[in-house]
């Protein structure tokens, strides 16, 4: 069964600390139809065919400049493509 | 299930892993000496190589140089991964403290003319022969033979790369923010014909299969090259004026004074090796030799060129640094004469 | 931490990544260029353009350094207090700790292989995006394999099983396994070992082997091994892009790479998979705390984003899940009881323990294997009367090894869980045999090289492993009392108790 690019779950795990919950926040506060799950020290995010994390998002909620690089400090894995990695955003979706 | 622990001490049933014991004894041993000693495979390889059935996936034979004992040489830096990367993370930090200082002030705009084309026509070019020195070190960080000379070599290959952006970046800043300054000293380095003797010197050295020869070859041209352009040139910077180019200049200098600590153990461990010393000894006289004699012609070009510019005595130099580098080898017992 | 605020830039991410490394690379003239690359011909993969390379982390030097030290100085903080607060203790069992032996004996080499050849790929690749990012993998690498080592060398002085873990890796036969895997792609070329270790290894099966462990260490009170492992995945989400942007770029550059790609992703995802039946039995056996079963992890990690979620972006290049991973969907159901079968019985020649899985465990096993482990479970309750007599299962003779993963011959037929699964190919007028018509698959494309493999009961035969007995080749495996064995009254198991009691009769709760 094919399923398109738009619906597929794509998807990134964090480690679970204190450090890490604005990061979190802005995603599942920029992702409508993020769900989260929890698993051992670490939390999955999920959501169908697309997930941005947004640096300015994260800066309102850290208080402190953010730049995407540190991005890196947190995750621990993801499923689907990085389709772009710049000054301003994250996005993780499938190509086709 | 929590117990209160800490009110005995349990005795450890060994101080560390069998085979630094069978080296060193029983004693506790340092995160250096866990992390490299002994780490690379040396028996019974599965399978030869697709790309080269002839050899074993690794093997001593991938160069003339050889230590009977692979780890009779250490690091005297004690590098591995977390104090090599905290280094260079301070390194670059430095620099980029540098920069914005130099940025802040307009400094490289306010260079004297004469200096700002050295910067653009002599020292930016030098970041291709700075990512050559990364392939070459990456090249001996697989090929070689033992983790404490391989190790090293990772992270030359990697502190190669980071000095071409460090030239880089300072030609960003050079060029305004633009890569516009960077892009004309590419064009330098591929087609101004007083570059083109560095040039096939280094694409010679990039296909030098031996390991071992590539990187003597290597740090002799370096120690011509960075005693030229980062030490002798940062005294005529100060001279004439150019403070921003001197800035720049001691980070590189600072480098090579660290990269010096770990090739001349290196130096001094292939000589003093009971079985192939003398040999070894040979192989780098040989390749000393060559080397002064390719790598000094293709620096006199741009040494002519940083005097037609600013007058700064760099043939001289240049020949002074040939004299010192053979001279260092002689110390060494690794020429012919000696 | 505070990360300094960075001053405005005038490039972008991209334009300022692009300058500071691709746009070091020149086109050599002096030498040819078949000299400069000699590596990247040989395999038949066609690239006409490398500039095509796409590599979204954009990651330079100085920010390499700057978010790897800070990782470190975390790491490091968590090792040193765990050890100076003999945090050993607080873990839910030492029998846990078998899981970690596996890990260093097996795993930790690989990394460290790993650091080599991508340092093979930062030269040798012709293009110098992938270049770069082989280069930082190939330090990632060397990370991850001294992170493990001085994690786990805090349990080295307490524990058996951890002292010779590189010498046993280079010899004991369950460790041929990983080693050969490893040595198959060190002597593959360039663009195979991309294939074989960035896509297949980093993106395919990665989760599937690192995460258990890590979960598993979090579940059982292994702080130092939860933390290192988080740490080491955050490189790893790297190193996963490097592997879906090298088979992405082979197969967007000539559809002539097609057919290479998809063999080795048949021949990668097999060879693979059989190295984490070492995780599978890992996971249902050896944890004393259990997090998921293999049957989950697979449906979670392997089948709902690899089967549901790239290889549907992949069939838009033409290409097809591997051959069979059919077979793997159905072994998820046994694999982990077959593997530890397998272990439980030759453990008094391995550099772990073992024990009978107690009756809560098997409900558990029940619980999760409901169709399978039934079948299973009586063969343990056979090996419980024999215990109660007496008499522990160890198997004396030497096991046939499979001429491709080198695993025991245990593995059985899918639907008939007490009839051996055996192949074999003649090749040159000899007999090969294998576990799997995946192994088969593999040994038959590449005859020449597999039948080289250094098998650990070929080589005791052959006389090249220190004796012909059993004691005289532990000997020459490094092997100290108390490393093998039944677990139940073993020195780990001993002093555990022995420690615990001490605690408990000076102030314990």
């Amino acid at each position: 069964m094919t399923v398109s690019a738009a619906d597929r779950p794509v998807g990134v795990d964090i480690q679970e600390s204190e450090q890490n919950r604005a990061v979190i926040e802005a995603i599942e506060a920029d992702n409508a139809d993020a769900t989260v799950r929890h698993m051992p020290g670490m939390i999955r995010v999920q959501a169908p065919g697309r997930l941005v994390i947004k640096r300015e998002s994260v800066e309102e909620r850290m208080g402190r400049e953010w730049e995407t690089h540190e991005f890196q400090l947190a995750i621990i894995s993801y499923f689907g493509h990085i389709k772009e990695w710049d000054d301003d955003e994250i996005v993780i979706a499938w190509d086709h | 299930m929590q117990f209160e622990l800490r009110t005995q001490v349990i005795e450890p049933q060994r101080k560390t892993f069998q085979h630094l014991i069978d080296r060193y004894g029983d004693r506790p041993a340092s995160r250096y000496e866990e992390g490299s000693i002994d780490i690379q495979a040396t028996a019974n390889y599965h399978y030869r190589p697709l790309w080269n059935p002839e050899m074993e996936i690794y093997s001593p034979d991938y160069s003339d140089l050889k230590l009977a004992d692979a780890y009779s040489f250490t690091d005297p830096r004690q590098f591995y991964y977390a104090p090599y990367v905290t280094s260079r993370a301070d390194m670059h930090e430095a620099f980029g403290s540098t920069l914005d200082y130099l940025e802040k002030r307009g400094m490289f705009d306010r260079l004297p003319a004469s200096w700002s084309s050295v910067v653009q026509d002599i020292v930016l070019p030098l970041r291709h022969y700075e990512a050559a020195g990364q392939m070459i070190f990456s090249h001996a960080a697989r090929f070689g033979w033992g983790t404490t000379i391989t190790q090293c070599c990772a992270y030359a290959a990697f502190d190669r790369i980071g000095n071409a952006q460090i030239l880089s970046r300072a030609g960003i800043s050079f060029g305004g923010g633009t890569a516009d300054s960077l892009d004309t000293a590419k064009t330098t380095w591929l087609e101004d014909a007083d570059w083109q003797g560095l040039r096939k010197h280094t694409e010679e050295l990039l296909v030098t299969r031996d390991w071992g020869r590539a990187i003597v070859a290597l740090d002799v041209t370096d120690r011509l090259l960075y005693g030229l352009m980062y030490t002798h040139l940062d005294e005529a910077a100060l001279l004439g004026g150019a403070g921003s180019y001197s800035l720049v200049a001691q980070h590189l200098s600072g480098w090579f004074t660290d990269q010096r600590r770990w090739m001349d153990a290196l130096y001094k461990a292939w000589g003093a090796d009971p079985e192939h010393g003398t040999a070894n000894a040979a192989v780098v006289a040989d390749v000393v030799e060559s080397t002064l004699a390719t790598a000094s012609a293709a620096l006199a070009p741009i040494a002519a060129k940083l005097d037609a510019l600013v007058d700064c005595g760099a043939a001289q130099a240049l020949s002074d640094a040939v004299e010192a580098t053979r001279a260092a080898y002689t110390t060494l017992g690794m020429t012919k004469e000696a | 931490m505070t990360i300094a605020p960075k001053a405005p830039r005038k490039l972008s991410m991209k334009a300022r990544y692009s300058a500071l490394t691709r746009d070091l690379d020149w086109d050599p003239s002096y030498v040819p260029a078949e000299e400069m690359f000699p590596y990247t011909t040989f395999e038949g993969i066609t690239i006409h353009d490398w500039s095509k390379w796409e590599d979204p982390f954009r990651l330079t030097v100085d920010a390499y350094a700057k978010y790897q030290a800070e990782k470190d100085k975390r790491l490091y903080a968590v090792l040193d207090g765990f050890a100076q607060s003999q945090g050993h203790l607080s873990l839910t069992d030492a029998s846990y700790l078998n899981a970690m032996k596996l890990f260093l004996q097996g795993v930790s080499p690989l990394e460290y292989q790993a650091h080599r050849n991508f340092a093979y790929l930062a030269r040798h690749l012709n293009g110098p995006g992938p270049r770069f990012a082989s280069l930082c993998q190939s330090l990632d690498e060397i990370r991850h394999a001294q992170t493990e080592i001085h994690t786990l060398s805090n349990y080295n002085k307490y524990y058996s099983g951890f002292h010779s873990y590189l010498h046993m890796h280079d010899r004991v036969w369950y460790l041929s396994v990983p080693k050969s895997f490893f040595d198959d792609a060190l002597s593959a070329g360039p663009f195979e070992f991309l294939i074989a270790i960035g896509f297949s290894f980093e993106y395919l099966l990665t989760n599937l082997l690192f995460v258990p462990f890590m979960s598993g260490a979090s579940f059982n009170g292994d702080l130092p091994t939860m933390t290192f492992g988080f740490s080491a995945q955050s490189d790893e989400s790297r190193h996963m892009t490097l592997g879906l942007e090298a088979i992405k770029f082979l197969l967007e550059q000539d559809e002539k790479n097609v057919p290479l790609v998809q063999h080795w992703i048949n021949k990668w995802f097999w060879r693979g998979y059989r190295v984490t039946a070492l995780v599978a039995q890992m996971l249902d056996y050896m944890l004393p705390r259990k997090v998921m079963s293999w049957k989950e992890a697979f449906e979670l990690y392997f089948e709902q984003q690899m089967m549901n979620g790239l290889f549907q972006d992949l069939a838009y290049y033409g290409i097809t899940p591997p051959l069979h991973v059919d077979k793997a969907i159905q072994e998820k159901e046994y694999l982990s009881h077959q593997a530890y079968w397998i272990l439980y019985q030759f453990s008094h020649a391995a550099a772990f323990t073992t024990s009978i899985p107690t009756e809560e465990h098997m409900d558990w096993l029940t619980e999760q294997y409901p169709d399978t482990f039934p079948v299973y479970r009586t063969l343990w309750e056979k090996e419980r009367k024999n215990l109660e007599n007496g008499g522990r299962h160890f198997i004396r003779g030497l096991p046939q090894l499979c001429q491709v993963c080198q695993i025991p011959m245990g593995f059985t037929e899918a639907d008939e869980p007490f009839v051996q699964c055996q192949r074999e190919s003649i090749y040159e007028g000899e007999r090969y045999n294998f576990c799997s018509d995946g192994c088969k698959y593999i040994f038959d494309h590449e005859p020449v090289k597999f039948r080289q493999a250094w098998l650990p009961v070929h080589q005791i035969y052959q006389g090249n492993c220190g004796a012909a007995d059993l004691p005289g080749v532990l000997q020459w495996y490094k092997m100290q009392p108390g490393d093998g064995g039944e677990y139940l009254g073993n020195v780990d198991n001993e002093n555990w108790k022995t420690w615990h009691d001490m605690a408990e009769t000076t102030g314990g709760h």
